[in-house]
């Protein structure tokens, strides 16, 4: 249903919620930029209103049984049009939902963990134009808009990854992470000119439609699906792109939570969602898409058991959770697969901002070094951090378990069993490594020395109440979003064809589940836990194998070496060595023999005047000769 | 074809803000610098006040050639002095005037023979602007070579490395150029029988045969092609940047090299259809390797301006590609794209002549952590490099998008290339940016100052045009197309 403004003024606040807060990063970037209070106020006042405006749309369009989709023209030229505004659909508006309120958490939080630091208000512009992006992002109503945000998401990750600049590592994970995602986006632009060319726009709604099917060749759409999917691979960090998340930690840890696992690495399933009916008309490449996510989820939890670094283990389990919401997806069911987005932003911000919390206390990312200096006695963040873990583990009742529940529900439907097996492995990692975490912090091995208590608290007595409170939310939502399962599902199911997916799992596969992630529990309190354990993971017994995986499987090895070889090594030396040895040289050799040429007519006109009028005189002699006689 | 001619010679007033401030400098003592850049700067302004004006005052609705003035010069010959503009010149005299004042403001600061300076500027400036006006032949002919003329002295004079050779270089490459763009010229006035230089009488009137076509529109595509940095006539161009001083590169990529690939638009384009039709795989060969090729050049440069010199010729190669699909979306983004770059590079230049001023050096391995001591100016620079690798609601975006869609659908191995090349030309700029501003600050750097309010302004100015038709680019589109629409439609 097409909508104008004027008909219902409540459309308005779509608007406002997609352009205040760039508002508040132009006013930012030009006024306030020397008075970091301020800018900090403009931007959380922003972000605030854009929750309210979300809330208030979410709210007015609960149960309504109608989509609701403004456009105008931005852009005409030639044969193609690219329209700009918001579509209002189940997706979208949870989403917006989701993204504002994690935004306003983040952002609150970012003002104790960011005081003092000197690039205070360039923090909150960035923060700032990442809101504008990614709400503009979830709102687009066709694929061009979403293409156009997709890259500005990517500048403000590049921006923020690259925040403290001075830091060499930072910048450089900055500048991998945009050139990574931009591989996968090239795919994903292909994939977009693919559909565009025949179908002359890129409206969701039609892309969706049931009979998109019969307007293009299978194997073209086929093509075009797994094109796209290329910006999925590259914005979620799937495999083969998936280096560059754990980079990505170089940010400050409030830009991890918000960007790197919540809400901007989302963006690619949330991709994959929003076309989820366009995708579905391809089997071939829903199956590409079922073993990149399978891939993905167990590669990734395989990295994050060794890890030492908390922010790197939380990255790797990202790239995992997203691979399992890219399973769930893939496999059809559609519900599961954006629930599990919706609580994984949950928890994951929850347990980067508690990481947050403990690396600003004790500076140091590494967990046992953490758990030496007491980190335990840090009991807000550490019992909240417990709450995100066990749901990230899929233990009941907390939300990641409801939601693991459904994928793994939806999997177990797919005639082959490889996947649900690859599933059932993937939650045993998971608990596992999450636990051996949590263990490592909980209980430091009986040997190290135990230093007094760190005079964190009394310093950063108000830095910590504001960075607590946000924790507290989260925790409250992760321990009820679960029971929201059902009505969720009721609200997302309308209007998109996703098939027979709400189906709970079989009281079997509950069980299996739940086992998995005791098991996994109990192998790391086993390991890592219990009194007296050696506190060294059964992967570090076999040295190969913990050393492919704190290698991340060679990956970017392998990436480095094509950079060095191929790109710089082959293609940019000879481009070079041809520029300036052939054309160039070419063209200077050519000049010189032109300059040479002359030099030898030059010689005619050189002094030795008696040669000259010796000649003048036998020309003339000559000419004599020749009209006398 | 529709002329609407002016009741006020307003494209003459423009070229006389520059003679007239040509003059006024001549006259004024050397000494007196403050008061050349005060001149100049006043006369430039009120080019880019008039030029706005006229962008805006242009009726999209009527379309066609406007503003137009036509008085007959040598009638013996055909002569008559020209001037209109259409959607394809109404961009590139915008684009003229906002380099122009930038480029002035930003070489405030230079000390050495600044009256002779200002006067070369000028006079190059006016050539530029009175080729993206003129309907003559004759004319754009003389434009051509009086924008030409100036830039050995520039560079020679006033440049750095390497710069007779670079000045030599650049030069012998133009002149080489118009010495194929005067037989083109003659070529085609004779051969139509019709004794004018008029481009739209010869455009209307002309009948050519496709042969003739043909020939001169190879002719016309190499002799502009060399100025517009066509792969592989572009060695000249960075060579040239890197000697040039900081305002001329600015006009120099900003400006000059549009020269060329609007010389092969207006008269290539216009009298030659058939040529650039039979042509249009080879123009679309040779600007995908000018794409992929500048990327791949870039990539290991080590003086900064190189790097900059490459990727003009790599984002040049769009405009190619733009041209060669000979379809409405191509035109549209290529002219786009002249004006896109045109401001991109000049803010580039600009950012990384006020790092060369102050630190000596364009090594991009000396310079580092530069953030730390001046945040404003490596900002711009960050800002450029952003725009040149194509991020969207920044003005390059959509020119590169609208080339990109049209060109796959008209040569999909070539777009596909074109759009690879996004990747590595991410990742070169991404390079410079992060080896340049980023990283620990250096102790030799510790102690430069930031760039002044001042000195800030041209930047400004720069990044607020960028960022305006980055946000609503139907306002350039809708101007281009009044043109691009009739002479696809008008196709034979």
């Amino acid at each position: 249903m097409l909508g104008t403004l004027n008909q219902q003024p409540i459309l308005y606040a779509a608007v406002l919620a997609s352009v205040v807060p760039l508002i508040a990063f132009l006013l930012i970037m030009v006024v306030t930029r020397r008075r970091p209070r301020v800018s900090a106020g403009l931007s959380i006042v922003a972000i605030t209103i854009a929750f309210a405006c979300s809330v208030l749309l979410l709210v007015r369009y609960w149960g309504l049984a109608a989509l609701l989709q403004v456009t105008g023209t931005w852009v005409t030229t030639g044969q193609f049009t690219v329209s700009i505004g918001f579509i209002l659909d189940p997706l979208s508006l949870l989403m917006v939902t989701v993204v504002s309120g994690i935004s306003l958490l983040v952002q609150v939080y970012s003002l104790g963990y960011m005081a003092g630091d000197p690039g205070f208000s360039r923090y909150y512009a960035y923060m700032s134009l990442f809101a504008w992006a990614m709400i503009s992002l979830v709102l687009s109503p066709n694929l061009l808009q979403l293409y156009v945000f997709w890259e500005l998401v990517g500048v403000s990750s590049y921006l923020l990854i690259g925040f403290w600049y001075e830091k060499f590592s930072a910048s450089e994970a900055g500048k991998k992470a945009f050139v990574m995602t931009r591989l996968g986006d090239v795919a994903f632009l292909l994939g977009l000119l693919t559909l565009l060319i025949p179908l002359g726009n890129l409206d969701v709604l039609m892309l969706n439609s049931p009979d998109i099917g019969s307007t293009m060749p299978a194997g073209m759409l086929t093509l075009s699906a797994l094109l796209i999917f290329g910006g999925v691979v590259g914005k979620s960090a799937q495999f083969p792109l998936l280096t560059w998340l754990p980079d990505a930690m170089e940010g400050p840890t409030p830009v991890s939570a918000l960007l790197h696992s919540a809400t901007m690495v989302a963006a690619g399933v949330f991709l994959f969602a929003r076309i989820f009916p366009f995708f579905s008309q391809s089997p071939a490449a829903m199956t590409v898409f079922l073993a990149i996510g399978t891939i993905s989820m167990l590669l990734a939890a395989t990295m994050a058991m060794v890890a030492r670094d908390i922010k790197q283990v939380w990255a790797y389990s990202t790239i995992s959770q997203l691979g399992f919401m890219i399973m769930g997806l893939a496999a059809g069911g559609y519900v599961a697969g954006v629930f599990h987005l919706i609580t994984h932003a949950g928890f994951k911000a929850l347990l980067f901002l508690c990481a947050g919390v403990f690396i600003h206390v004790y500076d140091s990312n590494d967990m046992f070094e953490i758990g030496r200096q007491g980190g335990r006695r840090l009991k807000i963040p550490m019992a909240c951090m417990i709450v995100g873990a066990a749901a990230l583990s899929g233990l009941p009742p907390l939300s990641g378990f409801f939601s693991k529940e459904a994928i793994i529900g939806v999997l177990a439907t797919q005639d082959n069993r490889l996947w649900l097996g690859a599933a059932l492995v993937g939650v045993v990692l998971t608990a596992y490594y999450t636990f051996r975490l949590i263990f490592i912090m909980l209980f430091p091995s009986a040997g190290a020395p135990s230093p007094p208590p760190t005079s964190g608290h009394g310093h950063h007595g108000r830095d910590y109440w504001t960075m607590a409170t946000p924790l507290l939310i989260l925790a409250a939502v992760t321990l009820v979003l679960g029971f929201a399962q059902t009505p969720l599902t009721q609200f997302l199911l309308f209007g998109v064809d996703a098939g027979g997916d709400h189906g709970h799992g079989e009281r079997g596969l509950l069980i299996a589940a739940i086992a998995g992630a005791v098991g996994g529990v109990l192998l790391a309190w086993f390991e890592f836990g219990r009194k007296g354990s050696p506190q060294i993971g059964f992967v570090e017994r076999i040295p190969a194998l913990a050393t492919l995986f704190s290698e991340r499987w060679y990956l970017d090895r392998i990436y480095r070496w094509l950079l060095d070889r191929v790109v710089y090594g082959v293609f940019s030396r000879l481009a070079t060595w041809n520029d300036e040895r052939i054309i160039n040289d070419g063209v200077d050799a050519f000049s010189d023999r032109l300059v040479g040429s002359g030099r030898i007519l030059a010689t005619l006109h050189r002094g030795m005047i008696q040669y000259k009028l010796l000649v003048m005189f036998s020309v003339v002699a000559l000419l004599g000769l020749y009209f006398f006689f | 074809m529709i002329i609407h001619y002016a009741p006020f010679p307003i494209l003459t007033t423009l070229l006389m803000c520059c003679v007239g401030g040509l003059v006024m400098i001549l006259c004024i003592p050397g000494e007196r610098k403050d008061l050349i850049r005060m001149v100049s700067a006043i006369a430039s302004g009120l080019t880019m006040v008039l030029s706005t004006w006229l962008f805006f005052a242009y009726d999209k609705t009527q379309g066609g050639f406007q503003f137009a003035e036509k008085f007959d010069w040598v009638p013996s010959m055909g002569i008559t002095y020209f001037n209109a503009v259409d959607g394809f010149s109404v961009p590139m005299l915008l684009l003229t005037g906002i380099v122009f004042f930038t480029a002035v403001l930003t070489s405030w600061e230079l000390e050495h023979r600044v009256k002779e300076f200002f006067a070369m500027v000028f006079l190059l400036v006016t050539g530029v602007f009175g080729l993206f006006m003129s309907m003559d032949l004759f004319f754009i002919f003389v434009w051509f070579d009086v924008s030409l003329f100036p830039m050995y002295l520039l560079i020679a004079v006033w440049g750095s490395t390497r710069k007779e050779y670079g000045a030599m270089k650049l030069t012998l490459y133009l002149l080489a150029g118009s010495a194929l763009i005067l037989p083109a010229i003659i070529y085609l006035v004779t051969v139509s029988g019709l004794g004018t230089f008029d481009v739209i009488a010869l455009m209307t009137e002309g009948s050519f045969t496709p042969s003739q076509q043909r020939f001169a529109f190879l002719l016309l595509y190499i002799g502009f092609g060399i100025l517009a940095g066509v792969w592989p006539f572009h060695t000249w161009s960075p060579v040239g940047h890197v000697a040039a001083p900081t305002s001329v590169s600015m006009i120099h990529a900003g400006v000059l090299m549009k020269i060329g690939a609007f010389g092969i638009l207006r008269v290539g384009m216009f009298l030659c259809p058939e040529g650039w039709q039979y042509w249009a795989h080879l123009m679309a060969v040779l600007a995908v390797t000018g794409i992929v090729y500048g990327v791949f050049v870039g990539l290991s440069q080590t003086d900064l301006k190189y790097v900059i010199g490459y990727s003009s010729v790599s984002h040049m190669g769009i405009v190619g590609l733009g041209l060669a699909t000979v379809t409405v979306d191509g035109l549209n983004g290529a002219v786009f794209q002249m004006f896109a770059h045109g401001l991109m590079t000049a803010l580039f230049f600009s950012a990384v002549g006020y790092i060369y001023d102050r630190t000596h050096t364009k090594e991009i391995a000396d310079l580092g952590g530069l953030s730390k001591t001046m945040p404003m100016a490596t900002g711009y620079f960050v800002f450029a490099a952003l725009t040149g690798i194509g991020v969207p609601c920044l003005a390059s975006f959509w020119a590169e998008l609208t080339v990109f869609i049209a060109s796959f659908q008209k040569y999909p191995l070539y777009g596909t290339l074109a759009v690879g090349a996004l990747v590595v030309s991410a990742l070169f700029m991404l390079r410079v940016v992060q080896q340049t501003c980023f990283g620990p600050g250096k102790e030799r750097w510790a102690n430069l100052s930031d760039i002044s309010p001042g000195l800030g302004i041209p930047r400004i100015i720069l990044v607020s045009v960028i960022v305006l038709f980055g946000l609503f680019p139907s306002l350039m589109f809708d101007v281009i197309q009044t043109a691009s629409i009739p002479l696809i439609h008008g196709l034979p």
